[in-house]
């Protein structure tokens, strides 16, 4: 009897190598990288020495295994947030957890699928759960790690011989998840309990199967159950692909050779990261900050959530002598209920994706990429919240909007060393819709709309205009998807996907111009707009510009109610299909009740029904690059001949001289004239400039005064409270006393 | 030799042995000339951007911008497109290619360059067509501009009251002795002295 209750209660045998656990093998791996500066204490590499090519073709079998994984999820899903935008990544992590590889894709969760496994393992799950072959864990708990929950994370240990040689991870974001309106990503989100269906790294199936009462779960707490199982077994036929590909490696290479290459691979990066940054960049601080504007005094969200703040989260992005990077955000204000916070999980990921798509792009990324990234977010901040229960929906504002900024302040380093072709403007922004109501099937509906992964553009290059579209901080692989997939899954036709005129960043170069999208609103009684939540800005536009370039246009939402659109299609007359210019809008050929929204992470007033108007704009605040009088005339020439700019702005901003003959319909450049216009401007400029000296007193009076919006004042004296080095700064350069404050 | 895309590319290879395990190469100054002044054709800027950074792309680079200066002083650090952090006897200071000396290095150079703040609704929107555009009440567009040329240096857009952003302080000091391997004559303090300067105009 004794015996058996013996059996019962013992600790199931270690999993981990040579008899260790996995507890013991994560400490033994954090003992040695302190103590030797070198991942895993691997000082020498051995491998590499010996056979270089060998180790790099089992790099290439590792690397190809997470693509082969993450394609055929693309062929198992029925999400269009899979098979058309890409909104899906693999990873190849060791026992401890650390990043291998990564695929193409969300790179942004490879290290935080990484979190979450050291988070199992320091958790006990070894030995309270258990963690056996062919068991699936699932998490979507951003407290833990992530970036917002409709990003499920999928993990499968990877055994050999009953020993854990690793995990195959997929990532796959969801259209919806049982959030409240719009189903995930709700501006609304303001605090964890609405945040939709959650997991906290539980197990949810074994022996590769989901069990089915996580099926049951998933399919009474959401509206698009189908694709969200789907997704499921996407995920799990990429890890189960991972995993098969694995077993080859062992068999081709050995596994005392896997062991060993692994823990090589990781510590091979970590070198050649430092190289690549003391390579490329100069070593010092540069400096920019973010602010979000959380407007939620009119927004459905409880009472004790509804006010407006702006918060400041100060930005100092230093690269080390040792060739190793801090983003510090000393100063940074307070956090708050809403969704617009972050972690300093969530900035991991932001320096992922940074990382990956800058310097870091040759497909070798891993672990050993970040171990010289250090991170300062101080406790009890927008970017590291003291509440648990904050909304998760939006943790990428800081990593958007600074991540986006840090492409410009990094290039600022790249430009100082020579290397021109990679310098790129900022472009700190990302705007996206959801839908909720009834769909054109009648169905209870909500879905979220992630096109902006292809219509945003990019800020200008040092050397050519930035992409219109084809950018965003957050995905490497870009694409906006197919029309007609997004109209069979939304009750929303697509009347125009064109360029936006006008609204680029201006520069010698310019930034890219964003796509704006007109939907009619299709076959469906009731449906709901919201301006989704990433980083909310409207009045303060992030400085993205690079030496004399400024930020281009921010995001529009127009919704047309009680739209004639009907009765136009039946008397066959034109239809709205885009802006046209910015003096002579389309929108005006259409009647009914307009609302225009710039702010973010606001539901649109009104419900739209069949036959109604929802335009969506995809600035992106996008940096131009040099000084605007600066550009080419041959390129103003371009401009104004792809209708993409105004005759009238080309000749304010640019100084270009350009003419249209009615006649013949031909524009032309006058090069002497604006030669003229551009040293009209120089005289300009120094007229009504005055120096910074005189300004600064000036200015300086204002803010000892307080003569500033009072949101402002709040914004400052929150930083001015939570920061230690960031409040010493404001108040020296200022002049203003010790104990100043608002 | 690399073959490019539509071009050749010319290039010496070597492998630095050792732990290292990147490859280095080597571009002609010609082209590295072409590339810097935005002559070479786009193709060929991928090709450079996707292939392995050249060794001694800063020397070069510092090289063809020095022959491009009307002025003679020693070019340490190109700083913007515009400004160079220059050697002026024991003194680094940053300089206009126009000529114009901003002072110290280490005292952020928009402290003595002019100033124009976008405060009206006009000259807002003279950038921002569409009803998405910032709020001069909350959001001060600031253009500096070099006093000698009345080039359009740098643009701010920050929240009102925000200080003068210090967008890069190089530490010059570590970049030479540490990584290029070649300390400058004098060492100077890796330290923000822009600090010092307002205090001094607060005096006045």
């Amino acid at each position: 009897m004794e015996e058996s209750l013996a059996l019962k209660t013992a600790r199931p045998p270690a999993i981990g190598w040579d008899g260790k656990t996995l507890r013991e093998m994560v400490h033994e791996k954090e003992m040695l990288t302190k103590e030797t500066g070198c991942y895993y204490g691997v000082q020498e590499l051995e491998l590499y020495k010996r056979d270089p090519l060998k180790l790099e073709i089992f790099h290439c079998r590792l690397r190809a295994a997470s693509i082969a994984g993450r394609e055929q999820a693309r062929l198992i899903s029925a999400s269009p947030l899979v098979r058309e935008v890409a909104e899906l990544a693999c990873g190849i992590h060791s026992p401890e957890g650390d990043c291998l590889l990564q695929s193409t894709g969300i790179v942004i969760h490879i290290p935080l699928m990484s979190q979450t496994i050291e988070w199992m393992i320091k958790n006990n799950y070894e030995s309270e759960v258990g963690i056996h072959e062919g068991d699936i864990f699932t998490s979507n708990d951003n407290m833990i790690a992530g970036m917002h929950p409709p990003d499920v994370y999928d993990m499968l240990p990877i055994f050999y011989q009953g020993v854990l040689m690793g995990w195959a991870a997929t990532v796959i974001m969801e259209a919806e998840l049982g959030g409240v309106a719009p189903g995930c990503m709700q501006s609304s989100g303001t605090e964890r309990f609405v945040d939709g269906l959650r997991w906290s790294a539980e197990k949810t199936g074994e022996h590769d199967q989901w069990w089915k009462t996580s099926e049951i779960r998933v399919k009474a707490n959401c509206r698009l159950g189908d694709l969200v199982l789907l997704d499921r077994k996407a995920a799990l036929g990429a890890n189960i692909k991972i995993r098969e590909e694995i077993g080859d490696v062992f068999k081709e290479f050995g596994i005392e050779y896997y062991k060993k290459a692994i823990r090589e691979l990781v510590e091979i990066e970590r070198r050649s990261e430092i190289e690549r940054v003391k390579k490329r960049t100069v070593p010092g601080r540069l400096r920019t900050h973010c602010v979000f504007e959380n407007m939620y005094s009119d927004q459905p969200v409880p009472p004790h959530h509804a006010k407006d703040q702006i918060t400041l989260v100060p930005f100092d992005f230093i690269i080390k002598p040792n060739g190793g990077y801090l983003w510090d955000f000393d100063g940074s204000g307070a956090w708050g209920w809403h969704p617009n916070n972050t972690t300093p999980s969530a900035l991991t990921g932001a320096a992922c994706t940074f990382l990956t798509q800058t310097i870091a792009y040759t497909g070798t990324a891993n672990f050993g990429t970040f171990l010289e990234f250090e991170i300062n977010a101080p406790y009890d901040t927008y970017v590291n919240p003291s509440s648990r229960f904050i909304g998760t929906q939006d943790l990428f504002s800081v990593p958007i909007q600074g991540g986006g900024l840090a492409v410009g302040l990094q290039s600022r380093a790249f430009f100082s060393r020579g290397f021109v072709e990679e310098v790129l403007a900022g472009s700190p922004a990302t705007n996206l819709h959801g839908l909720a109501g009834t769909d054109h099937y009648g169905r209870d509906f909500a879905c979220l709309v992630p096109e902006c992964a292809g219509t945003h553009p990019s800020g200008a290059f040092a050397l050519r205009d930035g992409l219109s579209p084809g950018h965003v901080i957050w995905l490497p692989t870009v694409d906006m998807g197919n029309v007609e997939i997004w109209e069979l899954m939304c009750p929303t036709l697509y009347l125009g996907r064109r360029l936006l005129p006008d609204s680029c960043g201006w520069g010698k170069f310019n930034s890219g111009l964003p796509i704006i999208n007109t939907f009619m609103v299709y076959k469906t009684p009731m449906l709901a707009f919201d301006n989704t939540a990433i980083h909310p800005v409207d009045k303060i536009y992030p400085s993205s510009g690079l030496f004399g370039g400024y930020p281009g246009s921010g995001s529009m939402y127009r919704l047309l109610t009680n739209a004639n659109t009907l009765d136009l299609i039946k008397q066959r007359k034109p239809l709205v299909h885009g802006i046209g210019l910015p003096d002579t809008d389309d929108l005006n050929q259409v009647s009914g009740h307009l609302e225009v929204e710039t702010r973010r992470s606001v539901f649109m007033k009104g419900v739209a029904k069949h036959g109604d108007i929802f335009q969506i704009t995809y600035g992106g605040f996008t940096g131009g690059y040099g000084d605007p009088i600066e550009r080419d005339p041959v390129l103003s020439l371009k401009d104004v001949e792809s209708r993409l700019m105004t005759g009238d702005r080309c000749r304010r901003i640019h100084c270009t001289e350009v003419s249209l003959d009615e006649n013949t319909g031909k524009w032309s450049i006058d090069k002497e004239k604006t030669k003229e216009l551009r040293n009209k401007k120089k005289t300009e400029r120094v007229s009504k400039a005055i120096p910074v000296k005189d300004w600064w007193k000036k200015r300086r009076k204002d803010v000892a005064e307080g003569r500033m919006p009072e949101l402002l004042k709040g914004m400052y004296k929150s930083s001015l409270e939570k920061g230690a080095r960031w409040p010493k700064e404001f108040k020296a350069f200022w002049h203003l006393p010790d104990d100043f404050s608002f | 030799m690399l073959q490019g895309p539509n071009h050749v590319i010319t290039c010496e290879t070597r492998h630095e042995g050792g732990d290292n395990p990147m490859e280095t190469i080597q571009y002609p100054k010609e082209l590295i000339r072409d590339l810097v002044e935005g002559r070479l054709p786009w193709d060929r800027v991928k090709y450079i951007a996707s292939s392995y950074k050249d060794d001694d792309r800063f020397d070069k680079y510092v090289e063809i911008l020095q022959d491009r200066m009307k002025w003679n002083e020693k070019i340490l650090l190109p700083l913007t497109n515009k400004l160079y952090i220059v050697q002026k006897g024991e003194d680094r200071v940053v300089k206009c290619e126009c000529g114009h000396e901003f002072g110290d290095y280490r005292v952020n150079w928009k402290l003595n360059a002019l100033i124009h703040v976008r405060e009206t609704k006009q000259e807002v929107e003279e950038l921002y067509p569409y009803p998405s555009r910032p709020d001069p009440e909350y959001c001060e567009i600031r253009e500096f501009f070099c006093p000698g040329c009345a080039a359009q240096l740098e643009v701010e857009s920050v929240p009102f009251g925000l200080p003068v952003v210090f967008d890069f302080l190089p530490d010059l000091d570590s970049f030479y002795s540490e990584w290029l391997g070649r300390p400058l004559s004098t060492e100077k303090e890796f330290k923000d002295l822009s600090y010092d300067l307002v205090a001094k105009w607060a005096k006045e």
